[in-house]
């Protein structure tokens, strides 16, 4: 649509990307001080305790984990955990991480495809009822989950669902009140001159949405599509209930086996539980390291352009 | 400084708000262009709108029902009316004792966790050297699943761990935190504030939004950093803030895993930290009570409600939006 | 009776299935129909566990195929802590697995006849339950009817460290210890702020034990609930003063020290106490330590008792092949395929003839001499848990009154008239 181009205006000087500054030309309000680093230091240090000890536990030995007696910082290394919880356990586990991987993408894909659009139309749309509807999306995530889930499993069951993902997948693609209510944060943060321009010169509604509001989205939906991603292949309450098949769980699941015993009282492997969780931890950790670049380091100027 | 600033902010908006041309449409035009907004309005959520149809009104509806009956979830629900509301309010002490706890749960670790990520984004928003580290590092929390932050916190909160030690060099004598019905709440809220690096992917977006030429007017103005948070960062981001202070009401009144993880059992000595969710979901699936376990989860639906509406409220004061949310 | 619950049942549950399904076209239901023609059957069977469980049931299963070609089965393992609701859900659905596999909380399900009584049917494949498991056969009963029959079943056992009984130079646990032989012992073992004499008996099945020995009961036998008896009050009081008065245990806090998560199992591997008493599962933990250690009967009071742990297979009232889910329980729980229980040092095997056999008492896997036959000789002295409906909640009862009371001591008498009275209101006297 040719009405597009003139509407975005020439990128004022400042909004080139904010790493072209030199750093004697940094700004005041991006100058780090040592006082700065330290406290990052510190804080990171204390946040990343968890990971260590779950490292140091993950390497100790079946005797030291029978005995509870574990340091933060690992002294035994007993790489062998890693290959037991493959081959010793006589779980699936590349079948768990493959469903894994196709639940929590398609899971991720729904959720960025339905809450751009329903988010925006919050932000942007007048309608009557609006405020009403709004409500009702909040008001949905105010009822505890616990308590819809067996009427939930009944629903599903009535549509054949049970024993295949679609009852993990699908509702994704309907979109869910914490990413709508997100995106219409999101989206509100910025002027709104720019449709309005765009709505003058003849572009309609859903022009606009995708040739202007949808571009400057990326950073809120790279977020969604995290936050998605983590939550769906951390998940296993929702596959507990729904799959039967142990080739059908995820890995969230599956690692399950790993900390349940014969009778209720037995302490878990807890080498073995660790191991699991940094399986678990980890491609999680990589995703979010990867997925900074999209959501912080681009030149959103699209963004930038769209605030007076 | 404050005018110099407001001035500053004032020209950029000036000079970008002529670019961008008018706001005011036409009169007569509203009405019908106002149709087909509308009309729009209701295809654009029609998405989130048949997914509550299908998915959720009708689960809902049934616990509503479910809440005026007695179901064990296997036989029959008998219809008893408002029995199990009335049980809650006036015969159950420790449906009170919960909710006392979530409110102290909520009211604290909210603002708590509020204030440590809005310090830690703007930390992580300055160009610090290996900030994609630093931001890996502080998000990591919110990844690692909660069996192993249970575990961390069994051992640092230990009566003689390391954070006793480390009171005991202050001469405080550290409580047995997790052990003591006094203090195994507050223990709760140290975890919950563990996680606070959670909200810095939203809010550093978010910073990553503002447009630098704010702050280089302020600059000229020889605003400090300090200063130019609270005048360009903070305004800029409250909605974000915003949302993160709802999720974090929504998410803190319902509580479920620190408690079920890391208590023993599971609502602490005494039931000091029994809290709503876990609550219900022991009536529900350990005492088979699910009509009374849904009344608890409707009156919690009412708590959280009003307390989001109080904050809808108070937001107009302090809550900055570009445009307007009609 | 039953087709009329059933209809019931269904209507009501129908009924909020068609709230769930609200605003989707309503499915007309047509579940069930497909009865049992003859031929090949398949049943689904749900256990709980990891995957050494995984492993035993599965291979009884496979011994159970190939000795007939009628009746296959799937296994269905759930994580232990999820399983209750697992269950829950797929019955709440319609679904509930032929087989079950059920423990303390049989009787949540046999009360709301969720599972069916077994007793005719054991009659017709001709299985006495009385003789295949001794007192633990009828374990699993509600109102008069066997609902589950045993699978596994071990009782609670004494675990001793050898080296540091060598060491103070006290004479080994027995089952002829009386309470002040054991707590003398304990005493001789402790090294106060290094090592305990005993690990403490907070949990259910250890002062139970000594509730019962004491000849109090928590249930009595009318059903009434009986926590605050002075039988009671006394073993429970003795219990929390080896810790709190005697210093012979370590207390809550002396264990959050330790280590996280710490209790009993993980501090005797740790030879930080001299006794444990705990179940089966820990010698499998305790095969490589290098300290020496073996088992030992409990100790008794004015009489003999000791809990029990274990499970037992039942059948779903939504299965629609009782019979053979019947005739594959008895293959399970006969003598072949309750040796695999053993093989794979699972647990203890229910089956009393394989509770005696070689194969148990010198089992294979064991690197080190482990007096096995101190199992069968307290299968003698198990007392009955009293399995209600409302077990869990029970439990909960225990629980809210008594874990103060556990981690800083205090006076029994007031705990257990706390728990008394909300037994009381919840326990719905048998009929």
């Amino acid at each position: 649509m040719a009405v597009a181009t003139p509407i975005t205006p020439a990128p004022p000087p400042a909004t080139r990307p904010r790493h072209e500054h030199t750093p004697a030309r940094t700004l005041k309000a991006f100058r780090a001080s040592p006082a700065t680093y330290a406290v990052l230091l510190v804080v990171s240090a204390v946040f990343f305790v968890p990971f260590v000890l779950m490292v140091s536990i993950a390497l100790a030995t079946d005797a030291t984990s029978a005995t509870n007696m574990f340091t933060i910082i690992p002294t035994e290394w007993e790489w062998s955990n890693f290959a037991d919880v493959f081959t010793a356990t006589g779980l699936p586990v590349g079948r768990f991480v493959l469903n894994s991987v196709v639940i929590a993408t398609l899971s991720a894909v729904g959720q960025v495809l339905s809450s751009s659009l329903v988010g925006y139309a919050f932000a942007r749309l007048r309608a009557p009822g609006k405020n009403l509807m709004f409500m009702v999306v909040l008001a949905t995530m105010m009822i505890p989950a616990q308590i819809t889930m067996i009427p939930q499993f009944l629903l599903f069951k009535e549509l054949g669902w049970v024993n295949t993902f679609l009852p993990l997948i699908v509702p994704n693609f309907f979109s869910n009140a914490f990413n709508v209510f997100l995106v219409r944060q999101f989206v509100s943060r910025v002027s709104g001159e720019l449709d309005e321009a765009a709505q003058v010169d003849g572009l309609g509604y859903f022009g606009i949405y995708r040739r202007i509001v949808l571009p400057m989205m990326w950073p809120i939906l790279t977020a969604i599509a995290i936050f998605t991603l983590t939550a769906a292949w951390g998940d296993f309450m929702g596959p507990l209930i729904y799959l039967n098949q142990e080739d059908t769980m995820p890995l969230a699941l599956g690692l399950q086996f790993m900390t349940s015993t014969s009778n209720a009282m037995q302490l878990p492997p807890w080498n073995l539980v660790m191991v699991g969780s940094i399986l678990l931890t980890v491609p999680m950790i990589a995703v979010y390291y990867a997925g900074q670049k999209y959501l912080y380091e681009m030149n959103l100027s699209g963004g930038s352009a769209g605030v007076k | 400084m404050a005018v110099d600033l407001g001035e500053a902010l004032g020209t950029v908006r000036a000079t970008r708000s002529h670019r961008a041309g008018g706001r005011r449409v036409p009169r007569q035009k509203l009405t019908r262009r106002r149709k087909v907004e509308a009309r729009w309005f209701w295809l654009f959520i029609s998405p989130w709108l048949i997914g509550f149809v299908g998915f959720l009104l009708g689960p809902m509806v049934a616990s509503v029902y479910i809440s005026l009956t007695e179901w064990d979830s296997f036989t029959p629900p008998t219809f008893v009316g408002g029995d199990n509301y009335v049980r809650a309010l006036t015969e159950d002490p420790v449906f009170w004792q919960a909710l006392r706890n979530t409110f102290f749960y909520a009211l604290v670790s909210v603002p708590v966790g509020l204030v440590i990520g809005v310090w830690l984004a703007n930390l992580l928003n300055k160009q610090v050297r290996g900030r994609k580290l630093f931001r890996t590092m502080i998000y990591l929390p919110t990844l690692v699943p909660m069996v192993a932050t249970a575990m961390v916190f069994k051992m640092v909160l230990a009566p003689s761990g390391p954070l006793n030690d480390l009171l005991g060099l202050v001469g405080i004598t550290g409580p047995n935190w997790l052990l003591d019905p006094t203090w195994v709440k507050p223990a709760l809220v140290v975890l919950s504030a563990w996680g606070a690096g959670g909200a810095t992917v939203l809010l550093l977006s978010a910073m990553n939004g503002v447009p630098k030429e704010f702050y280089e007017a302020a600059e000229i103005d020889g605003a400090g950093p300090v200063r130019q948070f609270w005048s360009i960062t903070f305004p800029q981001i409250t909605p974000i803030i915003f949302f993160n202070l709802i999720m974090g009401l929504i998410g803190a009144f319902q509580v479920f895993g620190q408690v079920y993880i890391l208590t023993k059992p599971v609502g602490g000595p005494d039931n000091a930290s029994m809290m709503m969710v876990p609550l219900l979901f022991r009536e529900a699936f350990s005492f088979y009570q699910f009509g009374y376990a849904s009344a608890i989860a409707w009156l919690l639906f009412v708590v959280i409600i009003a307390f989001t509406i109080v904050a809808f409220r108070t937001s107009r004061r302090w809550v900055f939006y570009e445009t307007e949310v009609r | 009776m039953g087709t009329t619950r059933s209809r019931v049942r269904r209507t009501g549950t129908a009924a909020i299935a068609a709230l769930s399904t609200l605003a989707m076209v309503a499915a007309c239901g047509s579940g069930g129909g497909d009865a049992a023609a003859d031929g090949p059957v398949t049943l689904t069977m749900t256990v709980w566990g990891g995957d050494v469980d995984k492993k035993s049931y599965q291979e009884r299963i496979d011994l159970f195929e190939a000795s007939q070609d009628e009746i296959s089965i799937k296994l269905q393992l759930i994580p232990g802590d999820k399983y209750e609701q697992k269950v829950q859900t797929m019955i709440a659905g319609g679904d509930g697995p032929d087989i079950m596999q059920v423990a303390e909380g049989v009787n949540v399900y046999s009360s709301k006849k969720q599972i069916i009584p077994l007793d005719d049917l054991a009659a017709d494949a001709g299985l006495d339950l009385e003789e295949r498991f001794g007192p633990v056969g009828t374990l699993y009963s509600y109102d008069g009817s066997v609902y589950a029959v045993p699978d596994r079943s071990g009782a609670m056992i004494v675990y001793y460290n050898k080296d540091m009984f060598d060491a103070a130079g006290v004479e080994y646990p027995s089952a002829d210890w009386t309470w002040e032989d054991a707590q003398t012992a304990m005493e001789q073992l402790t090294v106060p702020g290094e090592q305990w004499g005993y690990a403490g008996a907070g949990w259910w099945a250890q002062w139970w034990s000594f509730a019962y020995q004491n000849g109090g009961r928590i249930i009595d036998e009318d059903g009434l609930p009986a926590a605050n008896s002075p039988e009671v009050v006394e073993a429970l009081q003795w219990a929390n003063d080896l810790t709190h008065v005697h210093h012979v245990a370590p207390t809550a806090a002396e264990y959050a020290d330790m280590g996280p998560d710490m209790g009993g199992d993980p501090a005797f591997a740790a030879q930080k106490v001299a006794m444990n008493t705990t179940g089966f599962w820990a010698i499998n933990s305790l095969l490589e330590a290098d300290f020496e250690w073996d088992i030992a009967p409990l100790w008794q009071g004015g009489e003999q008792a000791v809990s029990a742990f274990g499970s037992g297979l039942a059948i779903s009232r939504d299965s629609k092949h009782a019979e053979q889910a019947f005739e594959a329980i008895d293959f399970l729980t006969d003598a072949e395929a309750q040796a695999v229980i053993i093989k794979n040092a699972q647990d203890v095997p229910a089956n009393l003839e394989v509770q005696a056999s070689e194969e148990f008492l010198k089992p294979a896997w064991a690197t080190r001499e482990v007096n096995m036959g101190a199992f069968g000789e307290s299968s003698a002295f198990v007392f009955t848990s009293p399995l209600i409906p409302e077990w869990n909640q029970m439990q909960a009862a225990f629980d809210d009154s008594l874990s103060t009371f556990w981690n800083e001591g205090g006076d029994a008498k007031t705990q257990l008239d706390a728990v008394q009275q909300k037994l009381e209101a919840v326990i719905k006297p048998a009929r």
